[in-house]
Formats: C-alpha cells, sequence, structure tokens
C-alpha cells in the first residue's frame, strides 16, 4: 500500500506581523501529525510504504526531513518561484499534479487544516482535482485491503463511510497521538536520506495555472484585530463567588 | 543563535523540547520534591535513543554529533536538571570511555544495553578522602588469578541507586601512586556491591545519587578498560566531554530561568506598572540572557571543536565554569526578580536555583577548572 501524507511547513512567528519563510520561524504543521501517525499506523499494519508531499519554498526542507525523522521513507519538495502566491484552489492543482506524478497510490491524506492560514480546503479541493473519493475529519479507518471503511464524528453524529480505492482523507486531529521522532532517526533523515525536489514543469504544469497567475482569490488587506479585554472583580465569599461567576458565564450564554 | 544551527539541530531541539514539555514538565516539580526517579519517562527516553546519543546506530545508538549532544542535554536540563544529569553522566562518563578505551569485546559486552536505556551507567571516582584530588582515592583492586578483588568507598555517585554498569576507580598497583590507578567495570548485582541509601541533597533531587561500596567484590580480570595505570588518563578524557555536558546542563537551567523571570516581570505589577518597566529589573534581564548567550556559544563552540576532532579540552573547562556560574548567577537573579514568590516552592525558580548550585561543584569544581586553564593558558 502507497500513502501519500500532504503536509506543510507552517510559519510559526511572524514579527511585527510580517511572514517571513525562514526555516528557524517554520514548523510541522500541528494538524498534520496525526495524518502521518495514521499512515505509519497503517502502514505497520498493512505494509507498503509512506510518502511525504509538500509545496513551499526550500526552507520547507527541514520540515520534511522531520517527517523523515518520524518514519515516513520518501520526501517530495514541490518547489518553484512560480508557486509563490498560489491560493487554495492553485495549491489543490499543483498537489494534485505531483500526486499525479507519485502514482500509484491507495491513499492520501491531509491534516485537517493548517495552523497558520486555517482554511481546512486544501485536502477536499486536491480530492476533486483528482477525481478520488474523500472524507473530512476521519477518527477511525479500517477494512483494508481494496476498500475503507471510515468513521467520522460531526455535530454529534458518528457517521460511517465505504469508500473505493484510491482514496482522500483529512484527518481529525484527535484520531491519533503522533509519535516523536527517535534521535537515531533524526541523524539518519538529515545525514542519509535524501528530499527529492520537484519543478512545476517535472509534474507537467504550466506556470499559469499556479501561483498568482492560477489563483482566482485576491487578499485586499489583511491587519491585525485587536480585542478589548476587560477584568472585573467577583466579591464575597468563596461560595458566593462562584455563584456569581455561574450567573455570569450563564447570562452571557457561554455555558449552561 | 538558531540561525547559526544546521536543520538537524534546530529539528533535534524541537523533538527534545516537545518530549520534554508533554512527558517531563507536569512531573518535574514533583519527582524534585519527592526525590523520585521517573522510570515511566525514562523508558520512553531509552527507546528514543537519548541513552546513546553519541554512540554508532551499529551499537544500538542515535549515531550524532556532540552538537547534537548539548543541545539534547541543555533542552532536558531547561525541564529538569535532574533528568539532564542523568542523560549527560550516563552518555558522557560511563559510555564515551567503555566507547574510547574499552576493548571492542567490552564494547559490545556493554554499550548496545546502555545505549538502549536498558542499563544505567555511572563513573565512581569519587570518596570520602578524594574530590578534587582524584589521585588520592583509596579503592584498591588486588588481582588474584583470573579476577580483581575490589574494595572501594564511592561517594556522590550520580545515577548510583539505579547504576548497572559502574566504573570504579581504583589502586591495581599502590605504590606507583598516581600511576597505580585504574578503571575496572563493576555490575551491580556482583557479590559485595552495595549500594548505599540516596543522599538527601539540596538539588538534582530526583536523581538517584548514593554511595557505592565494594566490599572484597570479585570482578573479572577481562572488566579492566584499556590496562593497568592509566585510571587518571581514563577519567580525564571522560571529564572533557563529561564537561561539556554539565555546561550544557547549565545553559538548559539558567535558559529556564530566565524564561520565567521574564514571564513574571511582565505580570506582576507594582507601583501601577509591569516589573518588566523598572529599569532595575531590565538590567537584570539584560545581564541574565546576556550571560545565558554567552554560555551557550562556549558550549556549543567546545561541541562543534569536538565534531571537528580538534582539541577541546580547554574549551570545554572554559565552557562548563562560565556556565555553571552563570546559571547560579542567572537563577539567583530569577529568584531576585520574583521576589518572596521566588523563595516559594509555587513557583520553578527555586527549584533552578537548588540544583544550579551543584554544577559548580561536580565534574571539577569550579577552582580545578581555574587551575586547569590557567595551565592550559600558560604553558601556549
Amino acid at each position: 500500500m502507497h500513502i501519500i501524507v500532504c503536509i506543510k511547513s507552517v510559519v510559526t512567528d511572524a514579527p511585527r506581523g510580517k511572514i517571513v519563510r525562514r526555516a528557524d520561524k517554520c514548523a510541522l504543521n500541528p494538524f498534520d501529525r496525526p495524518a502521518l501517525e495514521v499512515a505509519l499506523q497503517l502502514k505497520e499494519k498493512h505494509g507498503g510504504s509512506v510518502t511525504v508531499l509538500t509545496m513551499g519554498p526550500p526552507s520547507a526542507n527541514a520540515t520534511l526531513r522531520e517527517a523523515l525523522a518520524i518514519g515516513a521513507h520518501r520526501a517530495v519538495l514541490l518547489c518553484d518561484p512560480a508557486l509563490a502566491g498560489s491560493d487554495t484552489l492553485a495549491t489543490s492543482t499543483a498537489l494534485s499534479a505531483a500526486v499525479n506524478y507519485l502514482a500509484p497510490f491507495d491513499l492520501i491524506l491531509f491534516g485537517s487544516r493548517t495552523l497558520d492560514s486555517d482554511t481546512g480546503q486544501v485536502g477536499p479541493q486536491t480530492a476533486v482535482r483528482l477525481d478520488i473519493p474523500m472524507v473530512t475529519g476521519a477518527v477511525k479507518i479500517d477494512g483494508f485491503p481494496g476498500h475503507l471503511t471510515v468513521e467520522r464524528k460531526v455535530d454529534g453524529f458518528l457517521e460511517t463511510y465505504e469508500l473505493d480505492l484510491p482514496a482522500a482523507l483529512t484527518i481529525h486531529p484527535a484520531s491519533a497521538a503522533p509519535r516523536d521522532p527517535a534521535l537515531g532517526g533524526i541523524a539518519a533523515a538529515f545525514d542519509e536520506m535524501p528530499v527529492e525536489t520537484l519543478s512545476i514543469g517535472q509534474v507537467g504544469l504550466d506556470p499559469n495555472q499556479v501561483g498568482d497567475a492560477g489563483s482566482p482569490t485576491r487578499v485586499l488587506s489583511m491587519k491585525p484585530v485587536k480585542k478589548k479585554r476587560t477584568c472585573q472583580w467577583i466579591q464575597g465569599t468563596p461560595a458566593t463567588q462562584a455563584d456569581d461567576l455561574v450567573r455570569q458565564l450563564v447570562d452571557a450564554g457561554l455555558i449552561g | 543563535m538558531e540561525m547559526l544551527l544546521e536543520e538537524k539541530h534546530r529539528t533535534l531541539r524541537q523533538s527534545v523540547r516537545r518530549f520534554c514539555d508533554r512527558e517531563l514538565r507536569p512531573i518535574a516539580a514533583q519527582i524534585d520534591q519527592e526525590a523520585r526517579f521517573p522510570w515511566e519517562v525514562i523508558e520512553k527516553m531509552g527507546a528514543l535513543g537519548y541513552f546513546g546519543i553519541q554512540v554508532p546506530k551499529t551499537l544500538g545508538g542515535a549515531g550524532l554529533d556532540a552538537v547534537s549532544y548539548a543541545i539534547a542535554i541543555e533542552e532536558i536540563s531547561r525541564v529538569s536538571a535532574a533528568i539532564g544529569l542523568c542523560v549527560s553522566v550516563h552518555n558522557s562518563v560511563a559510555v564515551y570511555p567503555i566507547m574510547a578505551f574499552g576493548s571492542q569485546a567490552q564494547i559490545d559486552q556493554w554499550v548496545p544495553p546502555l545505549a538502549r536505556g536498558e542499563k544505567i551507567g555511572a563513573f565512581c571516582l569519587t570518596e570520602p578522602n578524594a574530590g578534587s584530588d582524584a589521585g588520592g582515592i583509596e579503592a584498591t583492586a588486588r588481582s588474584d588469578g583470573d579476577t580483581y578483588v575490589v574494595n572501594a568507598n564511592k561517594v556522590f555517585v550520580t545515577n548510583g541507586g539505579i547504576a548497572d554498569v559502574c566504573l570504579i576507580f581504583c589502586r591495581t598497583d599502590p605504590a606507583a601512586g598516581r600511576r597505580g590507578i585504574s578503571v575496572v567495570v563493576a555490575e551491580r548485582g556482583t557479590d559485595g556491591f552495595v549500594v548505599g541509601d540516596l543522599e538527601d541533597l539540596c538539588g538534582m533531587r530526583a536523581n538517584p545519587v548514593c554511595s557505592i561500596r565494594l566490599n572484597d567484590c570479585r570482578v573479572p580480570r577481562t572488566n579492566l578498560l584499556a590496562r593497568e595505570g592509566v585510571g587518571l588518563k581514563i577519567g580525564l578524557a571522560a571529564l572533557d566531554t563529561g564537561r561539556m555536558g554539565i555546561g550544557a546542563q547549565a545553559v538548559g537551567i539558567a535558559q529556564a530561568a530566565l524564561e520565567e523571570a521574564v514571564r513574571y516581570a511582565r505580570q506582576r505589577q507594582q507601583f501601577g506598572v509591569p516589573i518588566e518597566r523598572h529599569q532595575a529589573i531590565q538590567t537584570m534581564i539584560a545581564d541574565m540572557a546576556t550571560g545565558v548567550d554567552a554560555a551557550r556559544l562556549m558550549v556549543y563552540r567546545a561541541a562543534a571543536l569536538k565534531d571537528r576532532r580538534l582539541p577541546f579540552s580547554k574549551e570545554s573547562a572554559m565552557a562548563k565554569l562560565f556556565a555553571s556560574e552563570t546559571a547560579t548567577r542567572v537563577t539567583d537573579m530569577a529568584v531576585q526578580i520574583h521576589g518572596g514568590y521566588g523563595y516559594s516552592k509555587s513557583y520553578p525558580v527555586e527549584r533552578y536555583y537548588r540544583d544550579a548550585r551543584v554544577t559548580r561543584i561536580y565534574e571539577g569544581t569550579s577552582e580545578i577548572h581555574r587551575m586547569v586553564i590557567a595551565k592550559s593558558v600558560l604553558e601556549e
């Protein structure tokens, strides 16, 4: 079984609101860790291999190597100046082309969302581009080989789906506790294992399909929102303070 | 600093930090107070390679370099100095001397289980009457057929309460003075190998520091490291890497104290403003941050020299001296910034203050380090 996990090197810090995609200010998206964990568990149970794929600047290399350290077999970086400015649609165009380049595959996994842009769109859009079935927020995966049974928790319901392979899933963050990379895995990932770099030409894309040119979204402006916080002291004995706090939270519609 | 490191080292730091924040931070204060060794975390660390950081993969280790080692010890010590001490001593003064001076048979016998954390190592040099003066030890190993009969009273043995493989410094030739000292490896469970009570220490309380006595303990002659008479040479070589580890540990403790001091200075209000606005506090924060940064650079330099196979003995001694003195000063200032709360167990800085103090004492006191450094400078 060949599982491809799409991961992202997210920005962890933007000093004075300015994003600098530098390796020391980036990290593996925490929502992708459970997806990688699910892939590794499926591989351990059913055999096969796990490929991690990301689209990003050269600094995303470190994130791919961390995924190798955790246990992925192969790491692929789709990196091209023409990809700069891609919105989620252009990103899914690029990722689906890279996935086809890496075919054959049985399963593509995504994190449920990213820490930095948080749209949750790229997984489903990529599945549509590839014309394969997709379930979002998967919590349990079973039923190999041949097809897939997937459970998804949403709005207080547990939904169960059956999918034909190949298929795509986004993984609920609580579905699996991500493992730590072994220190020896870190040494191997950085000293011994390769990261393959692909250009858009290699995956059969044209510059006007991706980047700014391939992105219908236009961001008009972006500014931080300042939340006004106030502090209110509740007086009285501990018991009356607790009653007062509960009443206020109920009145505000926050509990009840 | 981070930009000057390789990607491997940054990834390693993030991984170790994530592990320690999740596994050690919630219990760090408790294991200190209860003087409890957290086996439940140590077993996980063993499986991840923390007990053979620089050991080649073929021998069950992680195969990382000395800079990685320094970063790992720093990050563990930032959360729990006592566990950083356990890992540092095990790697640098137990595993390393066996790797560097052991025969292939000895390496094959002891290193793989040590590197996987299945066995814990200890370095037994200090005695009631011999610390800084290592040549003054009284322990003896008398040759008798194919065994040594070892008699030793070793004190303040880091990891002593849990150690399986102990490097015992002893006299094989009592008439030969400093050149009559050797290292034999004694394993717990051997007849005559007695583990003493835990020391009730000021800091590093989660480490089972205790005395170890060998009473007519028969150890196979094949457990001798290298050859007779080179014990002090083995000890000094081990301490070169050990000092780097203690330096890294001091940097980790100081970093933790700096972070807590900054956090507290931002939230604590006096005279109507957060105390971070007061110049007296800013001066302390500036001195703390500068000291931590300088200490870190010195430790990493010693490690980088070792990785390049260049001499690093003087630099390692300087790094240990500076980092340990910095850690005691920085943790003292962190307590000062916290005021009365810094003296309370409600905040972690009092633990950092207690833990930092011993870094100026063990693996060579500051005074001995100044002697080593001065000798090295004057001989240049």
